[in-house]
């Protein structure tokens, strides 16, 4: 029964023991909540004002207009945009905490921060067409900071934000100008995807939807910015060998789970670990402290520091029934609200750290940029004072971990392949796919959910596309899933890699020095790091003088759930990105939505939305695009 | 001779009913032949065979009560409806749509309007009688309205089971009654 809500091999050890507890767990409470309702399912219920709620009878037997008179299209579009602006908020928010930051590293009122990537610094500065001559270092990070501050506050309708004009190729730039669709405020665009979906504004499901387009690119803006200025503030990813799944918690250390997404708090959290192991160790944890992550913020310390991931989404839970985790420290996103409730089962302290963000039954811990070494002790010595009351009998600790080399942000790629060609270092890469050894290239994205067997999707497309010779980027929750289960191994290049797709991989990774072929599929991060792969494909468009929508370039989120993933799906179809859903979305009630997202977006934007559930047939689908897009280039 | 069982019936206890359409929407994607996003991605026009109403100050759905000696069954000119297996069918090959079970059923729960995609220029308009039918030959345990009710609002009732339900909990009642009783005189 486990082996269909989950096929990571750690859920089928803990479930039990979560039922025999009397925990219950998020597929407790799938199965609790079926079946769903269906007006939701169809995205055909209005809740925008107290006239409603009204529902759409999707059969034509009932009502088709809702009490204001709107019809099922309309309400599918504003329903779907507002996920979008949802989405691109929770984005941009990041992006705007991460560029404040940077702000006060330059007034130098941040002294746990400081610009850990000076070379990055000035590449972005470049980037932003930012003058860098004779300027130090805090005069760059507080010119970048003004530049990319500018894009939450732009209100010159005709002047696209700043980010977004440095990152597209011209034609894609061009493309989007022309519908409309390119955001010149991230802010301002979220307030009008509100604004306009309010009772009685825009009915038009096209026009919405236009709308929903320009609020996915704001969160492609958002999500451009948080990350670069990351890499300036914490320092760019490169290749690390770690290691994933719940094996990697310790029984004989402090356990501190970093969960959320914002970099922000668990650098700081990593960094002040580092200098109290020695009570911890006082405090009879031989093994002294150990941080894990969970999600996103797993993910970002991963491929910085090479921290292990204990468990993606949907396995958060888990990791506190190991009974082994003395603090589970969060922030934003993607937290279950029913960590508290877990955490209170055994000695763990669940820790919140966000002024926007707390959750019932946790202790709050108030983190502020300016404080942040001062709060991120205090969270450290809740966790030991935690760890003394962990009851050793209720330990159970899955004897699972994969080894997953992981760090490959644009600079690492590139760096790769310079070892092969220093001069352009992108020819290589080109050369194998022109010459076919690479078929197309693949991002995998997106969440876990509960409508799919965790991580059974991500793995099973993997091996059919490695097998058909494609390169595989993966960031998000789907990282982790393919951290967890292997793929992120050398030895799972050779076993899984089609035989031209394996050579390349050899010989790429030889020649970078890692003794061996790249593993199977390339952790670029988090899900906020989606922009790295664009940038690559960016870059090879540039190079070959075509636009994002003619490369055989396709992306997946095979177990998408958030609103985040709805924006960033919406944004890859809007860059000219065929992309998959692998869960069905809200939005079939509307056959004109439906047809507007999968039909006629691939003639405005090149770009399409793709749903298929089976992920076999959607590997099949996938592999047709690619070979449709090659022909189209002529190779 | 077979034993002869009342007919089940969908029960709905308004103080339940929220008057979410949950149970419309299983009953007409139950009887669609096909699942909820194909059928509405295919255009088909589905009908529920139950419908909630307010009315009285309560509200809740309303379907078939399978009579025992139904109104609808008796006035129908081609025999297409009838007492079988354990409810009133219909046989749809036989019906032609002529409407009168609409008109003497006291419950409204018959309609003969068309399900599918739009007939046009055809002899027929495809319409004929269509009610509860307990899910029969949809394959699940129990019927799809009462799968989908979120609060529980809708049950299955089998009337012998339920009747001996009420039958014993009365008798247990009554033993306790006599029992006191018995003590009663005992004293005296």
């Amino acid at each position: 029964m486990t082996m269909k809500l989950s096929t990571d091999p750690s859920a089928a050890t803990l479930l039990p023991i979560a039922k025999k507890e009397g925990i219950s767990t998020v597929w407790d409470r799938h199965r609790a909540m079926q079946p769903q309702c269906g007006f939701g399912q169809l995205g055909v219920c209005c809740r925008i004002c107290w006239k409603g709620p009204c529902r759409i009878d999707p059969f034509g037997d009932g009502p088709q207009r809702g009490i204001c008179g709107a019809d099922a299209d309309t309400i599918v579009a504003r329903n779907v945009i507002r996920m979008i602006a949802a989405g691109a908020a929770g984005h941009s928010e990041h992006g705007r905490h991460v560029a404040l930051a940077l702000q006060g590293v330059a007034e130098g009122r941040l002294p746990a921060y400081q610009i850990r990537d000076e070379v990055k610094l000035r590449a972005v500065a470049a980037k932003l067409d930012i003058c860098t001559e004779g300027q130090d270092i805090p005069a760059i990070a507080a010119a970048v900071a003004k530049a990319t501050l500018e894009d939450f506050q732009n209100q010159d309708h005709d002047a696209p934000c700043n980010w977004i004009e440095a990152t597209l190729t011209k034609k894609r730039l061009e493309r989007l100008q022309a519908l409309h669709v390119l955001p010149h405020n991230i802010d301002a665009v979220i307030t009008q995807i509100m604004g306009r979906t309010l009772v009685g504004c825009d009915a038009d499901p096209v026009n919405l939807i236009l709308g929903g387009i320009k609020g996915a690119l704001a969160d492609f803006d958002g999500m451009c910015l948080a990350i670069e200025l990351s890499d300036a503030l914490f320092g760019t990813p490169s290749p690390v060998i770690t290691a994933a799944n719940l094996g990697v918690i310790k029984p004989d250390a402090v356990n501190i789970a970093v969960h959320g997404h914002n970099p922000l708090l668990s650098e700081v959290v990593c960094e002040v670990a580092g200098q109290m192991d020695e009570e911890a160790r006082k405090a009879g944890a031989k093994d002294g402290i150990n941080i894990v992550g969970i999600c996103c913020t797993g993910n970002e310390v991963m491929v910085r520091h090479g921290i292990p991931l204990a468990a993606n989404y949907l396995s958060q839970e888990l990791a506190l029934v190991t009974g082994a985790v003395d603090a589970m420290v969060v922030d934003v996103q993607c937290i279950m609200p029913s960590v508290s409730e877990i955490g209170a089962c055994f000695h763990t302290a669940v820790i919140t750290t966000m002024a926007e963000n707390k959750i019932p039954g946790a202790t709050h811990v108030d983190f502020k940029e300016e404080t942040a070494l001062e709060n991120a002790r205090r969270i450290v010595a809740t966790a030991i004072e935690a760890y003394k009351r962990r009851d050793p009998r209720r330990v159970n600790i899955p004897d699972f971990k994969q080894t997953a080399i992981v760090g490959f942000g644009v600079e690492s790629v590139v760096g790769a392949l310079a070892t092969l060609n220093a001069e352009d270092p992108l020819q290589p890469l080109i050369e194998n796919i022109a010459n076919g050894n690479i078929r197309g290239i693949a991002l995998f994205a997106g969440c876990n959910s509960t409508q799919v067997a965790q991580d059974s999707s991500f793995v099973t497309m993997a091996k059919k596309l490695a097998a058909n010779n494609v390169l595989m980027l993966a960031t998000g929750c789907g990282a982790g899933s393919f951290a967890k289960h292997g793929l992120m191994t050398q030895e799972a290049t050779l076993e899984y890699a089609g035989d031209s797709l394996k050579a390349v991989m050899t010989a790429i990774g030889t020649s970078a020095g890692l003794n061996g072929p790249l593993p199977l599929v390339l952790h670029m991060g988090s899900c906020v790091d989606n922009s790295r792969a664009v940038q690559v494909a960016v870059a090879v468009a540039d190079k070959l003088g075509v636009d994002l929508d003619q490369l055989p370039l396709v992306a997946s989120a095979p177990e998408a759930m958030s609103e985040k993933a709805v924006a960033i799906g919406t944004w890859s179809v809007a860059l000219g990105i065929p992309t998959h859903l692998g869960t069905m979305p809200q939005v079939t009630g509307s056959a004109k939505v439906t047809e507007l997202l999968t039909q006629t977006a691939k003639d405005l934007l090149g770009g399409y939305f793709l749903v298929e559930l089976d992920p076999n047939l959607a590997a099949d689908k996938l592999l047709e695009v690619i070979e449709e897009r090659r022909k189209g280039l002529g190779i | 001779m077979k034993r002869q069982r009342e007919n089940a019936i969908v029960f709905a206890d308004p103080e339940c009913c929220l008057g979410c359409h949950g149970c419309e929407m299983a009953c007409a994607v139950a009887h669609s032949g096909t699942g909820l996003h194909q059928a509405a991605l295919a255009g088909l026009t589905l009908r529920p065979r139950n419908r909630v109403v307010a009315a009285g100050g309560v509200m809740m759905p309303v379907q078939c009560r399978q009579c025992e000696d139904a109104p609808c069954a008796a006035a129908c000119p081609t025999g297409a409806m009838l007492q079988e297996s354990g409810q009133v069918g219909v046989r749809e090959k036989n019906c032609v749509g002529c409407k009168v079970c609409v008109m003497v059923c006291p419950f409204g729960a018959i309609s003969v309007k068309h399900e599918g995609t739009d007939p046009e220029n055809c002899r027929t308009n495809g319409g004929i009688a269509r009610k509860c039918d307990l899910c029969a030959g949809t394959g699940r345990d129990v019927p799809a309205c009462v799968e989908a009710c979120p609060t529980k609002a809708l049950t299955l009732v089998d009337l012998e089971e339920y009747r001996q339900t009420l039958i014993e909990a009365r008798a247990a009642e009554l033993a306790q009654s006599l029992q006191h009783l018995k003590s009663r005189k005992a004293r005296i």
